[in-house]
């Protein structure tokens, strides 16, 4: 056990701090010193997708990434899409009226790793949407009504809206 | 007071529903597409402690010492636990069959890779994973175990010695005279199968967090738990607890499809919990403690079947044989898996006599859990596959061979031989209707095209019952009991009019809530938004099994339909009273209560509910004030098994007809689904979005079953599929376009006529993808027999099938 020292990083817009020792994860960073429960963790070994978060504006598994590597970077998770107020991110919307979701627990990486996508490429063809969510594993929904939905948020974020809202 | 529970929609106080049979935006998404739902290991509580495992590495292995005192010494180390803290603390697991259960952890010998074996409760997980690093444990490996029929010879070591056999049961069934049917049969098709492990895989492993309490001896367990009060019973069981004084509190929870499992982790939590003075200890599953030691893995099956068949293509007989390795212990219920076949034994065709030969052992595997589908997915690919046998040897379309064996509509209610009775169907236009959707005549001519150009395409026509809402009167036959699986709701009105819902479950993803809102909605003539569910825990929840054998959403339409039906007959006497007539007089129509005849006179619900709290001066004497009731529904007409099984099990059985087309790659022996379509019928769809998506999502999990999804063991019962680079998972480059289109027999017996339809496709769609496979690999004269058809299989039957002399 070495000793935790203190990482700061920008986490939805907002300067954040907390400890962390050399071995602690990005994600049980982000979850248990930030207390940003909203990113989820499914395997642990980088093959679900599940912890995805946006970091400077790329997405990554915050389950392979110690929080120390990510001191000093500008993360985006699932809380900093939707407004303060409650209204929903247009992917977030789309995923809501296209079914997208059946369990929820996979939803917030599949949201970031499309963040990262619609940001690149606003209108992505089937194959594009494939070879990025290769990296996403559902095992609900089949995938059919994600595919629908990343559809319906390009649609919504057409007109030149960034997918992270900046 | 007797409470009919309304069979059609046009049953309902309603001129025209609004909200059901609508496709309605789930009530759940907002709070779980901001990340706002509370998982269990989003959960932190005062002075919470946090477990690792320490897990046998050895399948079989006598344990003779355990050093536990460097562990204990770690600064931050609050407890320790072993196989004695388990003797001393708890009783072995209740099991399936009776007797075959364990302590929580390995007392004298570790049975399986990945039995806990000793744990920590630290002030993290994090030093939590460090001790249990410093506990020193001496093995003496003993011979493993990891085939049945090994398992089953004279002299192979015994899994649990006391048993005396590693068999855990052996039974026949036979239903009607089969010798007889076998030898006036024109043909007789006999074929071995083998059906590897499986399961559920959610994305979310199990989690929970458990609290001993020692002065009051309460134990409460917060948790990823997807049957509550049966997970609470079992927990009474291992710790010898007054029922009333274990509670259990689900959390929402990242799917599951049965197997969430997770007992074994959670009674060595309550241990350390027990041990660290009653401070709360969390234990979260980490990926590959699921993958090898949770309860993710079912169906480990051999199987010898035999159809017996007329010249004219109509099916007479059927046999199965069925050998499965249950792995070390009954613990996970895995041997319900194989009892639900009853249920739905003959599928969808009148095939008049069976016999069903099942034998359940014990190996130095991981005990087998409940998986979505809980057993016939297997039974149906090995049936599927008899009558593409029996079709290709008479030389019929395996479509028209199906039609020539459905039962038909006219014979509704039908009880097959295995005893189980279907309410209603409509299977040949369902046939016709898939048979239309995939343009078959064209897929047909396709494959004859790809063949005088090399390619190796395959067409699957396969159909399946999906057994919906379940009985536990079944699962006798593997030593479950009961008859009858209650699930109540309390639907309470206040005193503005606003709806709240309490149940005895909680999120799992098929959007019961939403289904629950809808139904309040349309009954009394509200809008959804102003429904709320409230899920209790065990010790406050009305009596409740939750989700599984696709029975939820037709149990809680009861459940909430009963309860409504007692407020509306209690709403109408208040109204009576208030209008100066007989109840009789009242009725409930687009929420109002109106007397019948006489225009303007009506009060809406809101305005009965107010009176009924805030006016008793204006109420019949005597009546109950509360605008509140609770209906606890189940299944009627169900009965013990008879001597051979029979009983009227599942209430609905819903039925789906399925045409796949694939190719298989000559060179790799990948298989790729280049079309996909289907035709199901579930009854009334009470929110067709929610049913579609529940089918499309078995759709991929049969995908998976059928072409990817294995867990391996080698020889000495080491698991070799412990992560997911093992274990492979559908993503979305495996999986083709769905294309659906639905028929709908609403059930005479179910609520609305809704059928059970969580589970899904998973019963039909690993059959239909194997059919397809070997319509493909028949035009080379060979046949796959094993799932999943991984390419190193289909390669070799390739290969095997080149290198046979032409013509033998």
């Amino acid at each position: 056990m070495t000793m935790a020292r203190q990482v700061r990083m920008t986490v939805n817009g907002a300067a954040c701090e907390g400890l962390a020792e050399p071995r602690t994860t990005l994600a049980d960073f982000l979850r248990g010193e930030l207390e940003l429960t909203g990113t989820h963790v499914g395997c642990e070994h980088g093959v679900c997708g599940v912890c995805t978060v946006l970091l400077d504006g790329r997405a990554i598994r915050s389950c392979l990434m110690l929080a120390v590597q990510a001191d000093g970077a500008d993360v985006t998770t699932v809380e900093g899409l939707a407004e303060p107020d409650g209204k929903l991110h247009p992917i977030q919307e789309a995923f809501v009226e296209e079914h997208g979701l059946q369990c929820g627990y996979c939803t917030p990486g599949f949201l970031m790793a499309i963040c990262e996508l619609l940001e690149s490429n606003p209108s992505p063809s089937d194959e594009e949407i494939k070879d990025v969510l290769g990296g996403q594993i559902c095992r609900c929904t089949g995938y059919q009504s994600i595919l629908r939905s990343v559809h319906s948020a390009a649609a919504k974020l057409g007109g030149g809206r960034s997918a992270t809202g900046a | 007071m007797a409470v009919e529970i309304p069979t059609e929609l046009e049953d309902l106080p309603t001129s025209k529903p609004h909200w059901i049979g609508r496709e309605v935006k789930r009530v759940e998404d907002p709070s779980l597409v901001t990340g706002r739902t509370e998982f269990i290991d989003d959960v932190v509580l005062p002075r919470m402690l946090h477990c690792a495992i320490l897990r046998s590495p050895f399948a079989h292995a006598r344990i003779s010492k355990i050093d536990t005192r460097e562990a204990e010494a770690l600064p931050g180390v609050l407890a320790v636990v072993t196989g004695e803290d388990a003797l001393r603390w708890s009783y072995p697991a209740v099991t399936a069959p009776e007797g075959w259960g364990t302590h929580c952890i390995a007392t004298d010998k570790a049975r399986y890779v990945g039995e806990p074996v000793a744990a920590v409760a630290a002030t993290s997980r994090y030093v939590a994973e460090d001790a249990i690093e410093l506990i020193t444990v001496d093995y003496e490996p003993l011979q493993a175990v990891a085939d049945p029929f090994e398992a089953m010879k004279e002299g192979s070591p015994l899994v649990i010695e006391e048993k005396g056999s590693n068999v855990m049961l052996q039974r026949t069934f036979t239903w009607g005279d089969v010798d007889e049917a076998f030898a006036a049969a024109d043909h007789v098709f006999s074929e071995k199968f083998r059906w590897n492990r499986v399961g559920a895989n959610p994305t979310e492993t199990f989690g929970a967090i458990c609290e001993w309490d020692p002065m009051d001896l309460n134990l409460t367990v917060r948790g990823s738990i997807q049957s509550a009060s049966n997970f609470g019973l079992g927990r009474v069981a291992t710790f010898g607890l007054p029922s009333n004084r274990v509670n259990i509190i689900s959390y929402a929870h990242g799917g599951s499809f049965g197997g969430k499992g997770g007992t074994r982790g959670t009674d060595v939590a309550c241990l350390l919990s027990r041990k660290a003075g009653g401070r709360p200890v969390k234990w979260i599953e980490d990926r590959m403690e699921y993958l090898t030691a949770g309860g993710s893995q079912a169906w480990d099956r051999h199987y010898e079947a035999s159809i017996a068949v007329r010249a004219d293509g109509v099916v007479t007989g059927l046999r199965v044989k069925l050998v499965n390795d249950i792995g070390a212990t009954g613990e996970g219920f895995g041997a319900i898996n194989t009892a639900k076949p009853l249920a739905a034994f003959t599928g969808p065709y009148t095939i008049a006599v069976a016999q069903y030969d099942l034998t359940l052992t014990a190996s130095n595997k991981l005990p087998e859990s409940p998986c979505r589908g809980m057993g016939p997915p297997p039974h149906f690919f090995v049936l599927e596959q008899m009558m593409d046998i029996a079709a290709r040897a008479l030389d019929v379309d395996p479509a028209e061979f199906r039609r020539r064996n459905f039962i038909r509509a006219d014979q509704f209610p039908y009880t097959i031989p295995s005893g189980n009775e279907y309410d209603s169907g409509s299977y040949e236009e369902v046939l016709d209707k898939a048979l239309e959707l995939a343009g078959y005549a064209e897929l047909r001519r396709q494959q004859a095209e790809a063949l005088e150009q090399g390619r190796l395409l395959g067409i699957g026509v396969a159909s399946a019952i999906e057994p919906g809402v379940f009985d536990l009167n079944v699962y006798s036959v593997v030593g479950m009991q009961g008859t009858g699986v209650p699930e109540g709701a309390t639907v309470s009105i206040d005193i503005l009019g606003m709806v709240t819902v309490r149940v005895g479950f909680t999120l799992e993803g098929q959007g019961q809530y939403t289904l629950v809102s809808q139904i309040i909605a349309d009954y009394f003539g509200v809008e959804m938004d102003s429904v709320r569910i409230a899920p209790l825990d065990t010790r406050s929840a009305p009596p409740s099994f939750g989700p599984g054998g696709s029975r939820l959403g037709v149990a809680i339409t009861g459940a909430v339909l009963g309860a409504c039906e007692r407020i509306r007959e209690k709403m109408a006497i208040v109204t009576a009273g208030l209008m100066q007539t007989e109840p009789a007089n009242i009725e409930l129509m687009d929420g109002r209560f109106r007397v019948k005849g006489v225009p303007g006179a009506e009060m809406t619900v809101a305005e009965v509910a107010g009176t009924m709290l805030a006016r008793s001066d204006l109420l019949p004497p005597g009546i109950d004030p509360r605008p509140e009731a609770t209906h606890v529904w189940t299944a009627p007409g169900r009965a013990p098994v008879d001597e051979e099984g029979r009983t009227k099990s599942y209430l609905t059985a819903a039925q789906a007809v399925h045409v796949v087309l694939v190719e298989i790659d000559r060179e790799t022996g990948q298989v790729e689904i280049l079309k996909y379509c289907l035709c199901d019928d579930c009854g009334t769809r009470l929110n067709p979005a929610t049913v579609e998506g529940q089918t499309d999502g078995s759709v991929v999990q049969g995908i998976g079953a059928a072409l990817l999804e294995e867990y391996a063991y080698d020889d000495e019962a080491q698991p070799l599929s412990t992560t997911f680079m093992e274990y492979l998972l559908p993503t979305i480059n495996d999986v083709p376009l769905i294309e659906k289109v639905a028929v709908v027999t609403p059930s005479p017996f179910a609520p609305l006529g809704a059928k059970g339809c969580g589970e899904g496709a998973m019963h039909t769609t690993p059959a239909a993808v194997m059919c397809a496979v070997n319509d493909a690999l028949a035009q080379l004269g060979t046949r796959a027999t094993e799932v999943p058809a991984a390419p190193h299989r289909v390669w070799k039957l390739i290969r095997e099938a080149n290198e046979k002399p032409q013509g033998a």
